[in-house]
């Protein structure tokens, strides 16, 4: 049963901690905005979706790369995947701005229930997905390989693979930035004012319009940058591909404790490396059921998680 | 709550069609005479892209039948979305078996989609080919599911198709170690199941791992672990072709040289293409898309769709010309129509005679092996 783990153990670590490492992104999308909003965004997976899309469009329409032509090399390299980065995170951003104008600002000037945003968010999801499918016809799109899949060495066995670690070492890099971000900066800590009292934050000349919608636009950045990585070694996307992510990134954030920035990180590569070890050890079949009763148990003993909700606590 | 959404969604749409179709009936003058066939399969939703290719070569089917009968006929098409979810189909089923003005179906893609709408299709005497559903009980007259007098497909069963598949990924291969794996769809399952079976009389061949990934899967890493720790030599996946072009960039990344070999979900021009490289030498089994018929065909198709074929397009385009043919003999009642197909006797658009059983079977079911060879899925010959 357990041959495959010990056979195998270093690359599905590596595997694992790169998956973990694009949830931990995915998984900022939904908790920056419960955090302030105290709403789940649950179009973050069309957003998603929307990402991979624009990496594609990158590197297929603007650099005009194919499935037959050759990797790039040196500078070229780096342009593109670095055009490619910042399309996916512009393209998500802004979606995740137009989610928060039409789904979201106007129901909440209107002061409506909270039950009534969340239908417009599952609306605006729809709306998304459907018109990614007509637009590509239903579709499985693949990914021209621009980075090309070195072997740059073998650790305990394992491959170390170019796009795993660049996964890896870029993903923790723009999760830092943003924690940073969050923290330092002086619209960063706006946003942690709103999170923790909003009619507070508001009296202290807060602009609760920008910081929602910084709110958003972060997030989305972050989904973008995932959906870089995703279809960097993936290098596949299609309509309805946001569903399973935003599933296992909600998951993630859940399990780390939603609306909690560190929650997210933690929890995002802890799911990674539990789907790899699960998978190989059970079967994938058995995937989901493992990862959904470790959840039930964490929140059995740590209902908000495994680093609880920050804000939460101090408003105790 | 998304499918639940969906779901009503289909509903709706459904019960606009059933309505619309009745008015449009009212209203229709005697010469050319309207009919109506449906297509029944997913339209929306995650398996939406199946359902849209088998009803465009319905479309196309007809489009050419309505030019050619011009003065005589105008056939007209009923789309059935069921999403390929038996709940749905069970919920839009209702509404087209008591739709008499719809003379008989396509479809329905699914089997168990197939199996929730048959009791409704069973009471209106609507006949039905499915291109697509494969599910052995379907034509078993012991099993519940069992589809007569309604039901025919003209696909290959999986209990066909399993064994060709074992043959064919095995060949050349002097005592294969084969890893087996499925998507979790109906059809995968058990069509893993049947080729486990034909593994048996290969000689030599032994089973060393399986595995079950959902169809949503993008990370394969932990499979290609099992892989190669069983040191598998052929990898035998069922599923579909975009799960198979992920997952064998994956396999042959991670440096693994097993020989990969895939059912008819594979059998598409799209796969090589989504594949690319990693593709080449991929062994699949089909009953030939469109394009290995004739490339002519395919593109007057592309011309005409717009689009390319896709998985199960011949077994559409057979199943529509079917009735279409049945449409200008005569046969515009629900019974003359079933009585029509039970007594068919005709050629496939691939040159095979089609004739059903009486339990709703097609009379031959060989399946052919195709090949990638730089960058296209070429034909190497019926498996035998």
């Amino acid at each position: 049963m357990f041959e495959v783990l010990i056979d195998q153990f270093w690359s599905l670590t590596i595997a694992g901690v790169a998956l973990g490492f694009i949830y931990v992104l995915v998984s900022l999308g939904y908790t920056m905005v419960y955090g302030v909003l105290r709403m789940i965004n649950f179009a973050n997976s069309e957003i998603f979706m929307w990402g991979t899309f624009g990496t594609i469009i990158t590197s297929r329409d603007i650099f005009g790369y194919t499935q037959t032509s050759a990797p790039a090399t040196g500078p070229k390299l780096a342009l593109v995947l670095i055009s490619q980065l910042l399309m996916s995170m512009a393209v998500a951003g802004l979606t995740a701005v137009f989610v928060e104008y039409v789904a979201y600002r106007r129901l909440r000037a209107k002061g409506t229930n909270r039950l009534a945003t969340l239908i417009s968010a599952i609306g605006i999801s729809i709306v998304l997905s459907e018109l990614m499918r007509l637009l590509t016809d239903s579709r499985p799109v693949g990914s021209p390989r621009v980075l090309e899949k070195i072997i740059l060495g073998e650790v305990w066995g394992a491959n170390l693979r170019l796009d795993t670690i660049v996964t890896i070492f870029a993903a923790a890099g723009i999760y830092f930035l943003l924690e940073r971000f969050v923290k330092l900066s002086r619209m960063g800590k706006a946003i942690r004012a709103v999170s923790m009292n909003e009619d507070a934050a508001k009296l202290m000349g807060v602009n609760l319009n920008r910081v929602i919608t910084t709110t958003f636009l972060v997030g989305g950045l972050a989904t973008g940058a995932a959906a870089f990585f995703y279809i960097t070694v993936f290098e596949y996307t299609k309509f309805n591909i946001g569903f399973t992510m935003g599933m296992a990134a909600f998951t993630a954030a859940v399990l780390g404790g939603i609306g909690n920035i560190r929650g997210a990180f933690y929890g995002g590569l802890f799911l990674g490396l539990l789907e790899v070890y699960a998978s190989a050890v059970l079967g994938t079949q058995w995937k989901a059921v493992t990862v959904f009763i470790v959840l039930v148990l964490v929140l059995l003993f740590k209902p908000n998680g495994l680093f609880g909700e920050a804000v939460q606590t101090t408003r105790a | 709550m998304n499918k639940k959404i969906q779901r009503s969604l289909a509903v709706v749409s459904a019960a606009a069609l059933v309505f619309g179709v009745a008015a449009a009936q009212t209203s229709a003058n005697a010469a050319p005479k309207t009919v109506y066939i449906a297509y029944q399969g997913p339209l929306s939703g995650g398996e939406a892209s199946t359902g849209t290719d088998e009803q465009n070569a319905v479309k196309y089917a007809i489009k050419l039948f309505n030019a050619k009968n011009k003065a005589t006929y105008n056939v007209k098409l009923v789309s059935v979305d069921d999403q390929g979810d038996p709940a749905v189909a069970g919920t839009v089923a209702p509404g087209i078996g008591k739709n008499k003005a719809i003379l008989g179906l396509v479809g329905a893609a699914y089997s168990g989609a197939t199996i929730a709408s048959l009791p409704f299709y069973k009471a209106g005497g609507l006949v039905m080919i499915s291109p697509s559903a494969t599910r052995v009980s379907l034509t078993d007259s012991a099993s519940p599911d069992f589809g007569g007098p309604v039901f025919h497909r003209v696909v290959g069963k999986d209990d066909l198709q399993g064994p060709a598949l074992a043959k064919y990924a095995t060949a050349g291969i002097s005592n294969a170690k084969v890893f087996i794996f499925d998507d979790q769809s109906s059809y995968a399952v058990p069509l893993a199941g049947y080729v486990t079976g034909g593994l048996k009389k290969v000689a030599g061949a032994t089973v060393v791992g399986t595995d079950s990934v959902p169809n949503t899967t993008t990370d394969f890493s932990p499979t290609i672990a099992k892989i190669k720790t069983s040191g598998a030599t052929v990898v035998i996946y069922t599923g579909y072709y975009s799960q198979a072009a992920v997952f064998i960039k994956q396999l042959r990344d991670s440096g693994s040289t097993a020989i990969f070999a895939g059912g008819d979900g594979v059998f598409n021009q799209e796969f090589p293409k989504l594949a690319g490289a990693s593709a080449e030498g991929s062994r699949v089994t089909g009953v030939g898309g469109l394009a290995g018929v004739s490339t002519k065909l395919e593109a007057d198709y592309k011309k005409s769709m717009g689009v390319s074929s896709g998985v199960y397009s011949v077994e559409s385009l057979d199943a529509a010309n079917i009735l279409l043919q049945g449409i200008a003999k005569g046969n515009t009642t629900r019974a003359k129509m079933l009585a029509w197909v039970k007594a068919y006797n005709g050629k496939s658009i691939t040159g095979n005679t089609i004739k059903f059983s009486a339990n709703g079977d097609i009379s031959y079911g060989l399946f052919a092996g195709f090949t990638t060879k730089n960058g296209v899925l070429v034909n190497t010959g019926i498996i035998k």
